[in-house]
């Protein structure tokens, strides 16, 4: 070892003790508990796994600037398992057994909607890691959620398609995810000067859509919508050598699906947020954070559970040490600069991102680049 | 008698206690063990006296959450309906459906009802228009009973456990009947009971008629405790935990269906604790069950106890 590594060596060494004396120092007092539910088993665990290595990483950083007003924040995460019942019982447990002061999560609409029923009941702030989900979602005004609702998702399609001029547009999408977006997609498609020639659903967790595929191909489209959270569509408009741009949905951005779809990922764009190639100025510090401490590239999920622990540790902030749930739930509802995107949960959707939050990016061997495509304000 | 009388006392006193003693999270586990009791009842009595294996108790459990949810939320109609129309729906459905598959036996008739509950699981995903599909049905008020609402884990436990009590009071009642004894006669042997002029496909779906029915209560129940349902709540893997009940907890004692569910509700909640390899934890438990109790958590108490009673006989001796 030379000395010039020695001295690096001892460098880092005294950095990180003086970090790790730094935390201790700052923090004192009881801890501020926040609970989080999420699917890290089962369906689920392509969002909760990332959602919960963003949560963990803000937990540390919040606590090393010293927490929430000197006390520091400790998360209690739990597994739903994918599973609403589930989600429902850890609710229970965290609010009432373990006395949090707020909740972050779940993953998946189904297990939202369920502990929305609980924490609006008891007006307890909850930050969700989905869009907006059914009508009775915009009662629940404790209920806030880092991720955009389906229409915007639609829109941001329609967007793209429209600024490559495709007029006629093929789909295809699951049956679960892809439906609701699909859903929000037709009302409004016309008012893009766009037309559906083909649209084909297949099941969740479909292993072969090559038939869809062939439908959509034979209508001749000037572009292709994949909407689902699956690789498999994307291989198959592959095999069937379709040239036509192909413009995905956020559902299938995570690398663990960009890996599966092989040669079929190639040129496939994706209106999304967070591009760890290449981040937007203000979401750099993170995505070098998270490479540093995970040593993997942060996508939209990982970001989303950063931002959740970071919007509820400044409401707490705001409402003061000694604040009643329901203080801390009027605190949220406001705008918050995330690293995701703009937010404001004063709201109607909860929500309150913009249209032109999103970037978007181009697949390229295996890899994402953003394009200089983005929506006006 | 007497001793007998006061066991039922304390077990009733310890029964009517347990929510207000225990915390929140475990009086809502407690809620999920009365529903699983009602779904998995139904299940108990096709295998343990018929012998068949039934995989399509999520239908029926979605279509009592569905029924109350809709009656509900889109008409707003008293919870009452919701029970009544899912309990109607989910009898005529398990007759017509039942008359032509239960025709099948053994593993055929396993792999029909796996079918039913594919079926039933992808209808509950196409139609959207009537299940809200992947975004399901929410607000699903609570139960008001004169005005005082069933709102919390602690006053729900009550409804949900007088419902399950008085389906296993039906269920003995079945069992002890003459029907009783004609479904142990087709279940030892389909020819012997034949001969004896038991109509075997009636007989059968009259019990499947009877396990869609408390299915479809079990899935009101859950509506109205959870407020929301979705098809993610009605999979085939519903389907598969709810035989789980009787297979764990004795398939002819009703006692076991309880004991079956107390394991499939608060088992995976424990082993929760220990990390991400929680499921598979639970599924050697499973097996680890399954292997060394082969007649269910009952069976192996019963073994117990003739043990316990040979031994002391032998001492009187």
């Amino acid at each position: 070892m030379s000395m010039s590594s020695v001295a690096r060596l001892a460098g880092t060494v005294v950095l990180v003790a003086t970090c790790a004396f730094a935390a201790k120092a700052q923090t004192s007092g009881e801890p501020v508990k926040i609970g989080a539910i999420v699917s890290v088993t089962g369906a689920g665990a392509g969002l909760g796994i990332p959602e919960r290595n963003g949560m963990l990483l803000a937990e540390k950083t919040i606590n090393a600037k010293g927490g929430i007003n000197g006390r520091p924040i400790r998360l209690i995460i739990e597994d739903d398992a994918s599973n609403p019942d589930t989600a429902l019982s850890k609710a229970n447990e965290l609010l009432f057994g373990q006395k949090v002061i707020g909740l972050l999560g779940p993953s998946l609409t189904a297990s939202t909607v369920a502990v929305g029923g609980v924490t609006h009941a008891n007006k307890i702030p909850q930050i969700a890691f989905t869009g907006i989900g059914p009508a009775v979602e915009k009662e629940r005004k404790c209920v806030a959620h880092v991720l955009p609702p389906q229409k915007l998702n639609a829109q941001a399609l329609l967007e793209y398609a429209k600024s490559i001029k495709a007029a006629k547009v093929g789909v295809l999408h699951d049956a679960g995810y892809g439906n609701v977006v699909m859903a929000e997609i037709r009302p409004i498609a016309e008012s893009y000067g766009v037309k559906l020639v083909a649209v084909e659903k297949f099941e969740v967790g479909a292993t072969d859509t090559t038939t869809q595929a062939a439908k959509v191909k034979a209508a001749q489209p000037d572009a292709v919508f994949i909407i689902a959270t699956s690789a498999t569509p994307f291989r198959n408009v592959k095999q069937l050598q379709m040239t036509q741009p192909v413009v995905a949905a956020i559902g299938s951005s995570s690398y663990e699906y960009v890996n599966a779809m092989g040669p079929g990922a190639d040129n496939v764009v994706i209106p999304e947020f967070v591009v760890g190639e290449d981040p937007l100025p203000h979401q750099k510090a993170f995505v070098d954070l998270y490479k540093q401490t995970y040593n993997s590239t942060p996508k939209n999920f990982e970001t989303a559970g950063w931002d959740a622990v970071h919007i509820m540790a400044q409401a707490i902030g705001k409402a003061g040490p000694n604040a009643t749930p329901q203080a801390v739930c009027d605190a949220m509802r406001g705008p918050y600069s995330g690293v995701l995107a703009n937010y404001d949960f004063a709201a109607d959707d909860m929500t309150g991102i913009p249209l032109s939050s999103y970037v978007f990016s181009k697949l390229v061997g295996g890899k994402y680049t953003r394009i200089p495509f983005r929506i006006a304000q | 008698m007497t001793r007998r009388l006061l066991w039922i006392a304390v077990a009733l006193v310890i029964w009517a206690m347990l929510p207000f003693v225990v915390p929140r999270n475990i009086a809502d586990l407690l809620v999920f063990t009365g529903i699983y009791t009602v779904a998995g009842l139904g299940i108990g009595l096709l295998l343990g006296h018929c012998g068949i294996v039934n995989l399509a108790q999520a239908t029926f459990y979605g279509l009592g959450a569905y029924a109350s949810a809709y009656c509900t939320v889109m008409m707003g109609l008293p919870s009452a309906v919701g029970f009544v129309v899912g309990a109607a729906i989910s009898m005529t459905l398990a007759y017509v459906i039942g008359r032509p598959i239960l025709r099948l036996t053994g593993y055929f008739l396993a792999l029909g009802t796996l079918a039913l509950s594919a079926i039933a699981s992808a209808l509950f995903f196409e139609w959207d228009w009537l299940t809200g599909g992947t975004l399901g049905i929410g607000g699903i008020p609570k139960i008001d009973i004169f005005g005082f609402v069933l709102d919390r884990p602690s006053r729900y436990y009550f409804f949900v456990w007088i419902v399950a009590f008085a389906c296993m009071a039906a269920a003995r009642n079945l069992v002890d009947s003459r029907t009783g004894l004609m479904l142990r006669a087709m279940r030892d042997s389909n020819t012997a009971a034949a001969s004896l002029s038991i109509d075997l496909q009636g007989l059968r779906t009259r019990v499947f008629v009877v396990c869609a029915l408390f299915g479809s209560l079990a899935g009101s129940l859950f509506a109205h405790h959870v407020s929301f349902v979705s098809t993610q709540s009605f999979t085939v893997d519903r389907s598969i935990s709810f035989l789980l009940i009787p297979v764990i907890g004795g398939a002819t004692s009703i006692p076991g269906i309880v004991a079956g569910a107390v394991f499939v509700t608060f088992l995976p909640e424990f082993l929760s604790n220990l990390g991400d390899i929680h499921q598979i934890l639970f599924g050697l438990a499973l097996v680890a069950v399954v292997v060394m109790l082969p007649d269910g958590l009952m069976g192996a108490l019963n073994r117990i106890r003739a043990r316990y009673a040979a031994r002391g006989n032998r001492n009187a001796d």
